[in-house]
Formats: C-alpha cells, sequence, structure tokens
C-alpha cells in the first residue's frame, strides 16, 4: 500500500515509527507552486521493518521547497529506499536533507538514499545534502546526488524528428520524474 | 513543384569559431540519391549537422535554398516538418521516453504543422507495426527507451525505422554503415532502398565504399578540406577505393 501525499493538499507527518516486520511505502509530491518546509522523521525500531519512502518536486517560479528526512536504523535487518528528484526553474529554491543513521549494533542494515536535480534555469537552485552516519559493521549503505540541466543533444535528437522545443522540453522533464509517477500509477 | 530540392551555394560553416565547410556547391534534385565521400575531418558531419540545423553550429557566409525555402531561416523542427531527415552518425540516449511515445509525439507534432488531426491510436499501431517489421524489430523493439542499452546496429536500425515512419523527402545518412556487421548493412540499405521514389531525395555520407555497394549513387562527390574536390559518378568509388582520397586534388 502506498500513501501518496501531495503539498497543498494533505498534512504529511512528521514523525513514523517502523515495528518488527512492517513496511510502509510513501510518495511525497510538492506540485508547481507549493513553497513547503517538510521534517520526517522515522525510526525503524524492529527487525525486518522496511521504507520505501520517494519524493517529487516541481518548482518553476518562485517557490522554496525544502525537505529534510531523518532515518534511524536502530535494530538489526532493517531496509530503507529513498528517492527524491526535483526539478527547478525560474528563481525557485529547492534543498534536500537527508540523513540516514544507523545505530550501533544495527547489523544487515540496507539503506539507500539517491536524490537527483534538474534544473531549467539559471536562476534555480538545488541543493543537495545526503549524510550516512554508520555505528554498525555489515551494513549496505549508499547514499548519491545528482544535478543536472536539460541535455541539449536530446533536445536537438527530438526537435530533428519535429518535435517542437517546448514540447521536447517537457518531455524531457517528464522522463526525468517518470520514475516517481510511475510508482503512483502502478498503485493505483 | 521545383526538380532541384536543395541547392547549396558557397556554404561557409564551422563550429566554436573554427570554419570547417569552406565554399560547398551542392545541387540536388528530386528522385536522386547523392553520396559525398570523404576523408575523416573533411566536413561530412559538419555539413548534415548544417542542413539539419544543429544549433551549435554556426554559418558564416553562404546560402541553402530547400524546396524554395530558406533553409537556414528555419529552426530543426520546421526543417522536419518540411521533409528533412537526419539519420544520425550518433544516436542519442533518450532516457525515460519510449520509441512508442518518442514517435507518436513526432508524428503528431509533424500532422499539427501540416494542419491535419492527430492520428487515432488504432491508426499510430498499424503504422509502427507496419514499420517496425519493415527494418525487422521486433515487438517489444517500441516499449524501450529511445537508444537506451541499444546496440551499435540497433540504434542504426532505429534511425531508419524513424525515417520509414516520417517519410521524409529528402534523407540526410551520416556514416549510418559505421559500426555495422552485414547483415545490419543489408537491413539499413534495404530500408532506404525502398524508401526511394521519384519525389525523394537521399543523401549518403560515407568513409568507405561498402555502403555504396548496397545503396547505389546516381552522383558521387568527394568533399576534402570543406569544399567538394570532385563529382561524378560510379567510377570516382572505384579510384578512392583503388588509390585512395589522396589520388583526388582538393
Amino acid at each position: 500500500m502506498d500513501s501518496v501525499y501531495v503539498i497543498g493538499r494533505d498534512a504529511v507527518p512528521s514523525y513514523l515509527r517502523l515495528d518488527a516486520g512492517e513496511s510502509l511505502r510513501m510518495t511525497l509530491v510538492v506540485p508547481e507552486g507549493e513553497s513547503c518546509r517538510l521534517a520526517l522523521e522515522v525510526d525503524l525500531d524492529g527487525p525486518g521493518a522496511s521504507l520505501d519512502l520517494a519524493g517529487a518536486s516541481m518548482s518553476t517560479g518562485t517557490e522554496q521547497v525544502d525537505i529534510r528526512v531523518t532515518v534511524r536504523h536502530n535494530v538489526p535487518g532493517c531496509r530503507s529506499e529513498q528517492l527524491f528528484k526535483s526539478v527547478a526553474g525560474g528563481s525557485a529554491k529547492v534543498s534536500f536533507d537527508g540523513l540516514v543513521y544507523v545505530a550501533s549494533g544495527s547489523v544487515h542494515t540496507v539503506a539507500h538514499q539517491q536524490n537527483h536535480s534538474l534544473l531549467l534555469s539559471e536562476g534555480a537552485v538545488c541543493e543537495s545534502r545526503p549524510q550516512l552516519e554508520i555505528y554498525a559493521d555489515d551494513v549496505e549503505c549508499s547514499h548519491g546526488a545528482t544535478t543536472g540541466y536539460l541535455n541539449p543533444e536530446e533536445l536537438f535528437y527530438m526537435r530533428s524528428r519535429g518535435i517542437p522545443e517546448e514540447q521536447a522540453r517537457s518531455m524531457q522533464v517528464e522522463a526525468f520524474l517518470s520514475p516517481i509517477y510511475n510508482r503512483i500509477d502502478n498503485d493505483r | 513543384m521545383s526538380d532541384i530540392l536543395l541547392e547549396i551555394e558557397n556554404l561557409h560553416a564551422g563550429i566554436e569559431g573554427r570554419e570547417i565547410l569552406r565554399g560547398v556547391d551542392l545541387r540536388i534534385r528530386r528522385g536522386e540519391v547523392h553520396a559525398i565521400m570523404g576523408p575523416n575531418g573533411a566536413g561530412k558531419s559538419t555539413l548534415s549537422a548544417v542542413l539539419a540545423g544543429r544549433p551549435d553550429y554556426r554559418v558564416s557566409a553562404g546560402i541553402v535554398r530547400y524546396d524554395g525555402r530558406d533553409l537556414l531561416e528555419m529552426a530543426p523542427e520546421e526543417r522536419s516538418w518540411a521533409g528533412i531527415f537526419l539519420s544520425f552518425q550518433y544516436p542519442v540516449e533518450i532516457p525515460g521516453v519510449s520509441i512508442t511515445n518518442f514517435m507518436k509525439a513526432a508524428l503528431n507534432a509533424r500532422r499539427k504543422a501540416a494542419g491535419l488531426p492527430e492520428l487515432t491510436p488504432a491508426e499510430y499501431l498499424k503504422l509502427l507495426k507496419e514499420k517496425m517489421a519493415f527494418v525487422q524489430m521486433k515487438g517489444e523493439f517500441a516499449k524501450r527507451e529511445v537508444n537506451v542499452g541499444f546496440s551499435g546496429g540497433e540504434k542504426k536500425r532505429n534511425e531508419i525505422f524513424q525515417m520509414a515512419m516520417i517519410e521524409p523527402t529528402l534523407s540526410i545518412l551520416d556514416e549510418t554503415d559505421s559500426g555495422l556487421d552485414v547483415d545490419a548493412l543489408r537491413i539499413v540499405a534495404d530500408g532506404v532502398n525502398r524508401l526511394r521514389s521519384p519525389q525523394t531525395a537521399s543523401i549518403v555520407i560515407t568513409h568507405y565504399q561498402r555502403l555504396l555497394e548496397y545503396i547505389v549513387p546516381d552522383v558521387v562527390h568527394v568533399l576534402k578540406n570543406g569544399r567538394i574536390v570532385a563529382t561524378g559518378g560510379a567510377e570516382l568509388v572505384q579510384q578512392i577505393e583503388t588509390q585512395g582520397y589522396d589520388s583526388i586534388d582538393g
């Protein structure tokens, strides 16, 4: 079961706790025009607890989007997956702070965190601060962050087939966000 | 409708301040296939890039008339709508966009530009299947992301597939033969040959004579140091094959 939270429509919980064997799939969507400060803390407190968290933001004006996520692996054998994708244009400012904390003794932890940003203008800013704090051995943890602009080679290729420039741009933006949108569609 | 489809006069062009084409003259009539051969660095790919309207290339002098219009004034998508198609030497990967959606967007944009209604899903599907068969592509092909994870041969076949979907008036094949094994080469050449018609024309750009055994050109040009230094028929291909590009003065 996925819980989809659309910022501006739904209240997002600030704290979640998962017990042994519980799993949660959650998707956050920050639509165009919405500014927000989100802080979410998750405690994985029982073995086998599993969190699958994803988020997408689309900000093309003067929005300020600030997302902070803290995931604590407090016991052995829990899993957390995080994927956040941001599109920023105009003079929008998007920041993502993600902390994954693995407590001492939380062996066999699996934690992956990805944050990718697409900039549509010179004036937009995306900041990404992924952090791993690991105090246990025998864990599988990774994080990755990328920031880039639309690919001019792709744009030209699409235009050379007759797709107008504006449409080619929006197709690329859609493609960038598709991993998040697809999971929402699949759950419906 | 004029007999002459493309007319290039004294074209000078380059990239990043470097002049690569230094006075190209070329005239192509409907129904003709022209081969442009030349050593590496002669300007072959620059010519195709300029004709397709690549934004990073600059034209410093010259005229290009296509079907009576000033081609250099047109945006890349407008050139496509007018019937120009470039088969890329290095086809671009578009992650997250399926071939189905890519081609649907392309065809409907072209139809919109021509004042035609969008294709119905049934019409589109029929066309897609027909053209996939044309380049011997299997069912799963259309669902794949454009060129992502494709082999060299698959990328080139995908170019010819798109060409078949679009049915261009002027096709420019930029080194479509590079990196192809004989089977893929035959499929690609077959595709091109079956699209030949009295109304359309093609420019086949190649370094080697191999492709020209499969796609027989009406006219052969040799491009060297940014200029066309020789124009002739099949005998030119033979001369290059046996004596090399150095045997042709430029």
